[in-house]
Formats: structure tokens, sequence, C-alpha cells
């Protein structure tokens, strides 16, 4: 019998397919939308991109000069680009979103800083970006970190800098000056390298190795030698996305039960049958196949969309079969609670949006604000899927537990909604 | 096949059913005629197990219902008053779903679903959604829905409302093609035309209680001898029955402002009842003699009309 009433909805399904589309469409439309205007320069790796900047040089020294070239070197001109401009032309620019930020180097900044004195870069953000003027700040703040650094450790030399900077002396006199700060720093190069506390990145393969001999003491991991992959927004986003649409889907399907309620045929399934879990489960069975159906057009159709691989396409299935299991369940407890649809409807929408928001589906976790970020959001379930599937772009752990949370708490919906729904069918509620 | 003894169901203070008692045999239409609100679709409800009686007892071939819902439920075929069907569907499709609910295997389904539209005149139509069908196409797949594991009883709830008098024919004209298979059939229905040509026996009911039952004969005789007479007058302020000898010639089964309906007791000589008519205290404009209808004995019943 399930099976025909599995295959009844997906007819009715298929044959009205818009409401469904809608729910599938749109986190499409939106991922594309903000990861175009948040990584629209990154080229074919859809990464961050260049961040676009303006330098106002208001100092002209020499350290400006220095800045200048360093930005536009190495690394750092893969991920910056920094633009010289006058204060007027780069506020123009940044009204027209044409950068991400403006750094101001004031007046003065070289003098003070070799005299010890107190010194201000200014960053304007752009308002209307988020992720780009972010990151220029966690940059300045290193930068500002190194420059107090350099200025505890060479305050012996600040003076004679600031004499040869100023007087504009001759080369022999600057040579004379690195080869004496090199000196202190090949002093200082026992303290500093290595350093006393180092940050790895490293992919750690899970599956031990293979032991065939039973005298092999233990299995030692073994070291993934490929890079882990870069940051994808349209990922990070992706995920988030199909958190909060899978629990959009997961009300339309079970709130079809009310429609079959008062289109009656609900009624005429019960002149045949005496028990009403049956037909309840059905829908249920309904939901979890159209939602899986739904995850798998999001994320994998997220993935030719937006050109890109899921690293680990298998964990990442399965944790998101978890997530239909706690999705169908949480919607099946709401429509046995609620009388109507459209009660049931108003519920499950607000539902879904607090646990995507709390959850960090819809904002970055890091961005919520701190007492929802410590205390409320590890206990939400959108969180342990949404946090989970994001980790697993970084390392193949951290996946399992969340899975079987979701499935736990799934299952354990479900059980409540047929208790629920069994206790309304005694009562003889229709 | 069907014995309903002393139902009853309220609703708060609202007794929609109170008492009411019927037996439906094979190969029998029993109507159960009574205007909106009358308690019918309470009652058809109460006996497919839709909703639990307050009182009284339910046998489908002479077992209780409560004691063996599933059973009793597989002997029936109900048809709502409303179209409880997948409008997104085909009637084809809608019919095998059906029937798979019913229990038939996919294959029995398909075949049943065929022999159904045949019968149903829908063949033509079969593959086409339920929502481009007229009304009549739709109450005929909502009937056909109720009949694909052929069951011994019947219940059809209204199942001819709101359609054309055409459309009403041929549904009308199966329904009694399924009393020549044997099936019992409990048929509610507010039209009285149908519950006259269709049942063989008639429950009148109203307010939730059966006020007479028999057959169309035997509700007729209700009035004597078959003689109603309508008299138009202006009777305000009138009391016939201080009329002199009119009590003992003629009941009263209703009387307004400007007309009055009676029923001759006795066998009397039409002419003679005419003559009376003619001869009483009042200025009248017209009198008119016809057999009494199933209106007339729900006038007697209740002091209005069905339709009222």
């Amino acid at each position: 019998m399930l099976r025909a009433l599995l295959a009844k909805d997906l007819r009715r399904a298929r044959r009205n397919p818009i409401p469904w589309l809608l729910n599938l469409a749109l986190p499409m439309m939106i991922t594309a939308v903000i990861g175009l205007v948040f990584g629209s320069g990154s080229g074919n790796d859809n990464s961050l991109g260049r961040i676009k900047f303006a330098v106002v040089d208001e100092d002209k020294s020499p350290l400006a000069d220095f800045l200048r070239g360093a930005a536009n070197q190495g690394k750092a001109a893969q991920y910056l680009e920094p633009v010289f401009l006058e204060r007027d032309e780069a506020e123009r620019q940044l009204k027209d979103d044409k950068l991400s930020a403006m750094l101001v180097i004031p007046p003065r900044f070289t003098s003070n800083y070799l005299t010890g004195q107190k010194v201000q870069l200014e960053l304007i953000k752009n308002p209307a970006e988020q992720i780009h003027p972010a990151v220029l700040e966690e940059l300045l703040g290193v930068v500002v970190t190194g420059l107090n650094a350099i200025s505890r450790n060479f305050n012996a030399e600040f003076p004679a800098w600031r004499k040869a900077l100023e007087d504009q002396s001759d080369y022999h006199e600057i040579a004379r000056l690195i080869d004496q700060t090199g000196d202190k720093l090949h002093a200082a190069r026992k303290y500093l390298f290595p350093p006393l506390v180092t940050y790895t990145n490293s992919v750690e393969d899970a599956k031990p190795v293979a032991t065939a001999s039973p005298t092999s003491p233990s299995s030692t991991p073994v070291a993934e030698s490929n890079p882990a992959p870069k940051f994808n927004l349209f990922a990070f986003l992706l995920v988030g996305m199909a958190g909060m649409f899978l629990l959009l889907l997961a009300n339309q399907g079970m709130t079809d039960l009310h429609r079959e309620v008062w289109k009656r045929t609900f009624e005429r399934y019960h002149t045949m049958h005496d028990s009403l879990l049956p037909f309840v489960m059905g829908k249920a069975l309904f939901t979890a196949v159209i939602v899986s159906i739904g995850a798998a057009i999001i994320l994998v159709g997220g993935q030719w969309i937006f050109h890109f691989r899921w690293p680990r396409p298998l964990e990442l299935g399965v944790l998101t079969l978890g997530y239909v299991c706690f999705a169908t369940g949480l919607m099946a407890v709401t429509v046995a609670i609620m009388p109507d649809e459209r009660r049931a409807n108003a519920l499950n929408n607000i539902l879904s949006m607090i646990l995507s928001m709390a959850g960090g589906c819809m904002f970055p976790p890091d961005e919520l604000p701190a007492a929802m970020r410590e205390h409320l959001s590890p206990l939400l379930p959108t969180y342990w899927f949404a946090t989970a599937a994001r980790n697993l772009w970084w390392s193949e752990s951290g996946w399992i537990v969340p899975a079987a949370k979701l499935t736990a708490l799934g299952a354990l919906c479900l059980a409540l909604a047929a208790f629920l729904f069994k206790r309304r069918f005694e009562k003889g509620a229709r | 096949m069907l014995k309903v003894s002393a139902l009853s169901k309220a609703f708060g203070a609202t007794r929609a059913v109170d008492g009411v008692s019927f037996h439906v045999s094979e190969g029998e239409i029993y109507g159960l005629l009574g205007p909106n609100g009358a308690g019918k679709t309470t009652t058809i409800s109460m006996v497919c197990g839709l909703l639990r009686p307050d009182a009284g007892e339910i046998l489908v071939q002479g077992k209780s219902f409560s004691a063996n819902p599933a059973e009793a439920k597989r002997l029936m075929g109900v048809t709502p008053q409303d179209l409880a069907l997948y409008e997104e569907l085909t009637g084809r499709e809608n019919l095998e779903f059906w029937g798979r609910i019913a229990g038939l295997k996919t294959g029995e389904a398909r075949q049943r679903a065929s022999e159904l539209l045949e019968a149903l005149s829908l063949t033509d139509r079969a593959d086409e959604a339920v929502k481009n069908y007229s009304g009549g196409m739709k109450r005929r797949i909502n009937l056909g829905c109720a009949l694909l594991h052929r069951p011994k009883l019947l219940l059809l709830d209204e199942p001819t409302v709101g359609i054309d008098p055409q459309a009403r024919a041929k549904i009308l004209e199966f329904i009694t093609g399924l009393r020549a298979t044997g099936t019992a059939i409990l048929y509610t229905t507010h039209y009285l035309e149908e519950a006259e040509t269709l049942c063989q026996r008639i429950g009148i009911i109203d307010h939730g209680k059966v006020l007479a039952e028999g057959t169309l004969s035997q509700l007729q005789e209700r009035l004597g001898e078959g003689l109603v007479f309508t008299v138009d007058a202006d009777f305000a302020g009138s009391s016939p029955a201080q009329w002199d000898g009119f009590a003992a010639r003629f009941r009263v089964l209703q009387q307004s402002e400007n007309q009055l309906v009676v029923a001759a007791v006795g066998q009397p000589d039409p002419a003679d009842c005419l003559k009376t008519l003619l001869a009483l205290p009042i200025r009248l404009q017209n009198v008119s003699l016809k057999r009494p209808s199933l209106n007339d004995v729900f006038l007697q019943l209740t002091g209005r009309h069905l339709r009222e």
C-alpha cells in the first residue's frame, strides 16, 4: 500500500511541479546572487576573488612606497588589488561600489612612527560589502601587529632610520643601516626560528593502513598528500540554503496531508481502512523522497551550475539523508499538532526561518550574536547539518556524529508524530 | 445486509441524529430522504465508521460494525457527497489508485478500472486529468471509486447533487444496474423525484429523526386515499378547524395566508369533497386536486416543504 500511496503522491507532484520547483530554484538563485556579489572577481576558481581597495598616501614617504610595492608582489598580488588614489577620488569610487575599502596613511605617519609617537591608520569600509572589507580589516590588524613588534624591537635604530629617510641620505648610509639591522635580526634569529608556537593546516586520512599481518602492532595514519581544497563561497552558501529550503520542502510535503483532508481523499481512505497511520506514514515517506530529490538537485545541481566539486560526496550524501530524516520528522510533528494547512504553514515557515537563522544557514555562524553562537546554535539540528557539511569541505572527520544525531532525532520526531496522529484519530478528529 | 438500530449522535447541544433505525436488504435501494441538515450525512458517516455514534448499533451482514470495523469496511463502498478525487490525476489513475487502496493487486485494479470506465461511459476521457472533467463526469468517477472492490453494501451520500439532469439520469441508471447485481444500497438525497423513482423503500428524516418509513405507496397512504386538495383563498384570521364538519372530512397539511393544503379523510368521492370545499365560508380563488407526493407526506409530517 505504501508503494501505491508514494506513486500517487509523486505523480501528483509531477503534474503540479511549480510549488516544488520554487523551493528548489530559490536556493540556487539566492546562492548565485550572493555568490556573484561577493565573489564575482574570483575567476574560474570561484574563491573570494581579488580584493580591490584604495591606498590614500597622505604621508608620501618611502615607507608608504614600501607598502605599495609589497601589496603588488607575490601572494599579496594574487589576492589584493590596491589602487593608489587621492582621498576624493577614493571616496568617490567607494561610494560607487568600485572599491571594498580605502586605507588612509595619514600625513607624518612614518616620521611619527619612527619617533615612537602614537600613529593611526584609517580604514574606511564599503558598507555595501561584508566579506572583502572584513578580510582587509583582519589583514590590517596583522600589519599593525607587525609594526608594533618592529617598533618595540628596533627602537634603538629608529632615529638613524628617520634621519636617513628624512634627509634623503645616500645609498651608502641606507646600506649601512640595513646591514646593522640585519645583524640584529641575525642575532634574534634563534629566538624567532623556529617560532615557539606554530600553526599547521594538515589533512589527515581517517582510514588506517590495512594490516594483513596479525603481528602488526598498530596502524599508522597516512598523511594526505593532496592539498586542502580552496574555500568556495558558492559551496559555503549552498549548504546553508539547502539547510533552509529542505525544511520548507518538507513542510510542503507534509502539509499535503491537510490538503488531503479538505479534499476529502483522506476521508475516503478512512472509509476503506480503520487504521489511518499507513496513510500518514505514506505521506512521510513521500516527503522524505521528495526532500531527498530536492537535496540532490540543490547540492548536485549546484555543483554543475557553480563549477565546483564536493570533495567528499558520499559523506555529504549520508549527512544529508540524516537531515532529510530530521526535516520530515519535524514537519510531521507540526502537522500533527496544527489542525489545518494555513496554521501549519505559518508555524512551519516561522520555525524553518528561526532554525535556519540561528543554525547558521542564512548567515555564517561566526556572524551570529555571541550568546546565540555559543549557547543556542550548537543545540540546533540545522547547525549540526550546516557546520558538518561545511567542515566536510576541509576535513573527512566530524560528520558521523551529526548524521547519527539528525537521523535519531528524525526517527524520534516521526514516532512522536505517529503518537499524536493516533491520539487525534482516536478522538475522532478528521 | 445493513441494520441500524437507535443510532444517535450529538455535536454539543445539537442532536444531529436521534434514535435512527432502518435496515437495507440485498438488492434493495433504501432512500434516506430529508432536507439539508436533517442528519443524512451524519448517519452515513456513522455507518461507514467516519464518526463514532453516541448510542445505537450498526450490523453489517449480521455482525456488529464496532466489533470488527476493518471487516465491515471491506464489504462497503462509500461515495461521499463531496468529490473525493485527485484532480491532478486522470480518471483512470484515480480509479486504479483507489482500487489498490481497496486491496486489489495492480493488474486487478487496472482491469477493474477499465470495466468501470466503460460502464460509466468515460472510456474516451479516461486519460485526461480529472480537473478538466465536467461536474457530471467528476460525479461518475467519484461513484466509480467506491466500486472497485465490488462492495456488497454501497453507501451513496447525495451522489447527484449539483449536476445537470442528463448527467443525473446516467448516474441513476447506473445505480439501478448495481441493484440488479444484488448490491444493497443506502441512498441519501433531498431530491423527491430520485427517491420516488429509484428507491424501493424510503425513510423520511428531519431534525435527526426518521419520521416515517416504507414504500412510496405506503407513505402516500398516510395521507388517506390519495386525495390532496390545494385551496387558494384569503385565509388571514381564519381557523379551518372551527368550520362546521371540516375537521371530520379533511386533515390540514399546511396553511398559509393565501393557501390551504388538505388531505381527504376516509374514502370520499372527489366530487363530494369539492362540493364541501366550495361551500366553505370563505371567498375562494382556486381549488385543485392531485395525487399526493412525497413532498405532501413530508409536509404532513413536518408542516413544511422539503425544499424549504
